[in-house]
């Protein structure tokens, strides 16, 4: 049977697949055309999208828990991140805009840095690291060559005596790497691992820690205050 | 346990499902917390028990995270696709209990019925449902009961012409006849308040 040139019949196949009342060999059939004719899989779709709002007309009602529970074991889906990993939650809005904020500053401090230090040591690298406000508080610089970091203060909250910044790389995967607490006031040097600037670093961060750094072997045991992340200088 | 749940921007149920073709979980459970009350309460209107609706849920998301890829945004609404998805993993589970659920006379659930057949008393506009479903609601309720009624068994029990005639006792022909037309005014319907 050609349909092709049976607009009325395409329309009214097309109406009952949506529906479910073509069976057995002629929905066999159906399937078949829908195969090779695009503009028969469009009608389809159409008389899909004109029915599929049938689905509303009851109530919603909440599954149990169990129901994901099972999807997530069938699958093998990873554990969500405990609350402290926020950044591993990339549908987080705050740091989507954090992430566009902190690189517009970096970026201007590219400028500046480029045209004014040119005698200054080897940069490679640079981040500002901001607060949850999209203030820059720390100016962070990585001189590849002689594997130096320093950190700055540009207007970073004070820290009580009894506790330290802590600075760290978070890897996309694994556990965050410390680079080492911030002991200066204003400023303070830290060797550089290639770890710090490794291509699969997504995230500089400083959390706020007892004084000689975070208790937890596995990452920041204290709250993030200021993150950012490297802009490779040419 | 019922809830209430507000209609979701379409764009943010595709970002979500493209985000789970990236084998992005986090955007997988963003996706199921967003829809699986509404599409729960769908499976429950096919298979009338919880476990069974549950178990089509399941099989639905475990569907959904294997073929997000293949998903096509420019061809179905996402909740298009979605819903069509429970209602295949739903008739399979129906069609393996083996007449355990039983067809009851009632298509819809009471406010939404009353919605149908009175649209002045209960206001379809007072649904807890999208723009699109109050629209096709709208459309149904200008429909006469017993034709409404063909649509919703086809749509909800799987059932072919011929299975719609038995249950209803009435000749096949005539059903075909109501269905045919019902679907004609429907599509005349929806287009006619789309254009207004």
């Amino acid at each position: 049977m050609n349909i092709r040139n049976n607009p009325a019949l395409r329309d009214k196949l097309a109406a009952e697949y949506a529906l479910g009342t073509l069976k057995g060999g002629a929905r066999r059939r159906f399937e078949g055309w829908l195969h090779g004719d695009a503009a028969l899989r469009r009608l389809t779709a159409e008389w899909q999208d004109r029915l599929a709002p049938l689905a509303e007309f009851s109530t919603a009602q909440a599954p149990r828990k169990q129901v994901w529970r099972a999807i997530e074991a069938r699958l093998r889906l990873q554990r969500p991140a405990s609350a402290w990993q926020f950044w591993r939650n990339p549908s987080l809005p705050f740091w989507r805009t954090l992430g566009l904020a902190s690189s517009a500053a970096a970026a201007m401090l590219v400028v500046v840095l480029t045209t004014r230090m040119l005698d200054a040591p080897m940069l490679d690298y640079v981040a500002t690291l901001s607060d949850d406000k999209s203030q820059a508080a720390l100016l962070l610089t990585a001189d590849n060559r002689h594997r130096r970091l320093d950190v700055r203060v540009l207007s970073a909250a004070p820290v009580a005596s009894d506790k330290t910044l802590q600075l760290w790389a978070v890897p996309r995967q694994g556990a965050p790497r410390s680079l080492g607490v911030l002991a200066g006031r204003r400023s303070a040097r830290l060797a550089l691992p290639a770890s710090a600037i490794g291509g699969d670093v997504v995230l500089l961060a400083v959390s706020l820690e007892p004084k000689g750094g975070s208790t937890d072997p596995g990452g920041p045991s204290g709250p993030i205050l200021y993150k950012g992340n490297w802009v490779r200088l040419l | 346990m019922t809830s209430h749940i507000p209609p979701i921007d379409p764009r943010q149920l595709r970002a979500w499902l493209h985000g789970a073709a990236r084998r992005d979980s986090a955007d997988f459970r963003a996706l199921y917390d967003a829809t699986s009350a509404k599409l729960l309460g769908f499976a429950l209107r096919i298979l009338r028990k919880r476990e069974l609706a549950e178990e089509a849920l399941q099989e639905t998301f475990v569907s959904v995270w294997n073929n997000a890829a293949s998903y096509q945004s420019e061809l179905a609404a996402p909740m298009t696709w979605l819903s069509t998805i429970v209602r295949n993993k739903a008739f399979d589970i129906l069609r393996r209990s083996d007449g355990a659920v039983e067809i009851d006379g009632a298509q819809f659930d009471h406010d939404v019925m009353n919605a149908l057949q009175d649209p002045q008393a209960t206001p379809i506009e007072a649904l807890q449902m999208s723009g699109d479903a109050k629209a096709l609601a709208m459309c149904m309720a200008a429909l006469e009961g017993p034709q409404r009624q063909v649509v919703g068994l086809a749509f909800y029990h799987d059932l072919s012409h011929s299975e719609v005639a038995q249950h209803l006792m009435m000749p096949i022909g005539t059903v075909k006849t109501w269905i045919r037309r019902s679907l004609d005014r429907l599509k005349k319907c929806l287009e006619k308040r789309e254009h207004a």
